[in-house]
């Protein structure tokens, strides 16, 4: 395809999202939070998973159907969840397995990096991150994007020779 | 035409439709108890981070030659941009040339397309898998994939511009926006490889126009380098004397000068800036711990080496005792994996199956990949266990 096509798909484009563009307000990627538009949304997609799964005939389980994850319980969630999670979910944290002096590396980069950690919280939070996160924890188990043109039928796709 | 203005501030962002996911979860998903999030555009990809988006292709989709756009993998350190739009986006070249200009939409349209098949691989690709185990993106094998990239050369835009001869390095800067005070995301290529004929403007991934994810509506393709050096939502290219001085050249993307000990600190002094690829390969069937009928089986992969060729690749079904040579597919491109089979017999039992790349550089990989404290340019021989039955 030529560059001027691509420049003509542009505008096709632009013309698609005017159509639809509403839907889903800022994208993600680039919603901070606090955002009401998407707390909204939020809100709106989990009475969604209230109501349309309990008649689901799939019986799915539901509960990691979340788009971003919470931080575990603990006297430190809360100021974990406002210090970390201004910038990235939840996930980001959920995945790693490190030992103390790593945490503490981690937390004094992301301190420089903006984060804003009370001194009297920082070692309290590098425990909680530590104790939940350790080496010696499984492995988090992440969901996947859905598919919306699967490749077959059983889910498994050719392989070429 | 406030329209145009806003054209893609709806596109391509992820959104939550649950209603819809529990017919297909039943039966297209590998995993359908772990949930799965409505990515526009990003399919049956496993989700790092939701923001900022992180998506990793399953290796079972290491089964095409050309990785499908929906199964190609991303990975953003940033926000990516809230707005772009295209009267407004401007291209500037600077620095240390003789006639800095900027370039629209249409300008770029003008230059000549050139194309390069390439795989780009995140330096972080398989982090989850060095012990001890390190901080990051936790990425298992498959921050990788391969498209057919087309777009102007940089070193026509460059000559363009008439880089002065103090110009050594070429600077990339993009529209994704910093949180907090993140540095942001700049790096920087050594001229030679930036005035490389395979060193592109992509504005195409596969024929089709970069999505929003890949970057559009221009990124940086610096083939055969870490994904990290192809820039998406390019809007600054600056000549400068010496290599970019910013966190994401130092200390990120560094790579020990000789490998340590496994958990060890080491000496930025003791370090050099990544570059191109190692030798690498990943099986893409059979699954790992899975069971397979016993009969006649293959086993299915792809293997790359950055700038150099693959030349071989081996498999052993017995845990590394013995290797046998795998048949590698015919389509190939200097950047480019190579997809490659091996046939065996499988009868009942227990097997655990490796394999092994060898490029044209001599280099093979190890039986345990180089530790470093970032957990990059995971490389070690691949390895699944399987049960026949």
């Amino acid at each position: 395809m030529s560059f001027k096509k691509f420049a003509s798909d542009f505008a096709l484009r632009e013309s698609n999202v005017d159509r639809n563009g509403s839907m889903w307000g800022q994208p993600p990627s680039a919603v901070r939070p606090g955002a009401a538009r998407l707390s909204a949304m939020l809100f709106t997609a989990m009475a969604a998973v209230a109501v349309i799964l309990p008649f689901s005939a799939f019986g799915q389980k539901p509960a990691s159907v979340k788009t971003t994850e919470d931080l575990p319980s603990g006297s430190m969630q809360a100021k974990a969840t406002t210090s970390c999670l201004e910038c990235h979910e939840a996930r980001i944290i959920l995945q790693q397995r490190l030992s103390k002096a790593t945490w503490a590396k981690e937390v004094d980069k992301m301190i420089k990096w903006g984060a804003v950690v009370d001194a009297n919280d920082h070692d309290a939070l590098i425990d909680y991150l530590s104790t939940n996160f350790s080496p010696d924890q499984p492995a988090y188990d992440p969901p996947r994007t859905s598919i919306e043109k699967p490749l077959g039928r059983n889910g498994e796709a050719k392989h070429a020779k | 035409m406030n329209s145009r203005r806003n054209f893609l501030r709806q596109m391509s962002g992820a959104a939550l439709t649950v209603g819809a996911a529990p017919s297909l979860l039943s039966w297209a998903l590998p995993n359908p108890q772990s949930g799965a999030i409505d990515v526009p555009g990003e399919d049956g990809l496993i989700v790092r981070s939701f923001r900022f988006v992180d998506l990793e292709t399953p290796v079972e989709y290491f089964n095409t030659w050309l990785t499908p756009i929906p199964h190609f993998f991303v990975r953003n350190h940033m926000h990516e941009p809230s707005e772009l739009n295209a009267s407004d986006w401007r291209l500037t070249i600077g620095g240390e040339v003789e006639k800095p200009f900027s370039l629209t939409l249409s300008d770029l349209s003008k230059l000549e397309t050139h194309s390069v098949v390439n795989t780009l691989e995140c330096a972080g690709n398989g982090r989850s898998l060095h012990r001890p185990q390190v901080p990051g993106v936790q990425w298992g094998k498959g921050a990788v994939g391969t498209a057919r990239f087309s777009g102007p050369r940089l070193r026509d835009v460059l000559q363009r511009a008439a880089v002065k001869p103090n110009g050594k390095h070429v600077m990339f800067r993009g529209l994704d926006e910093v949180p907090g005070k993140v540095p942001p995301f700049i790096r920087s290529i050594p001229i030679e490889k930036a005035i490389d004929a395979d060193t592109l403007i992509a504005t195409q991934m596969n024929g089709a126009p970069l999505t929003k994810h890949h970057g559009l509506p221009a990124r940086a393709l610096v083939p055969g380098w870490i994904g990290a050096a192809s820039c998406k939502w390019l809007t600054e290219i600056k000549v400068l004397e010496s290599e970019f001085a910013g966190n994401f050249m130092n200390p990120g993307y560094r790579f020990p000068n000789q490998p340590g000990k496994p958990g060890e600190a080491v000496k930025p002094e003791d370090t050099h800036a990544l570059t191109a690829l190692n030798v690498k390969s990943a099986i893409s069937a059979p699954l790992d711990g899975t069971k397979v009928k016993s009969g006649r089986a293959a086993v299915h992969g792809a293997a790359w080496a950055g700038e150099a060729d693959v030349v071989k690749v081996e498999v052993s079904i017995d845990g590394g005792t013995s290797w046998n040579p795998a048949s590698l597919g015919h389509d190939k491109a200097h950047y480019a994996w190579r997809l490659w089979t091996y046939d065996w017999k499988a009868k009942t039992g227990d097997y655990t199956i490796l394999s092994r790349a060898t490029d044209s550089q001599g280099r093979s990989q190890p039986s345990t990949a180089v530790w470093n404290p970032s957990g990059y340019l995971y490389n070690a021989i691949d390895r699944v266990t399987i049960h026949v039955v």
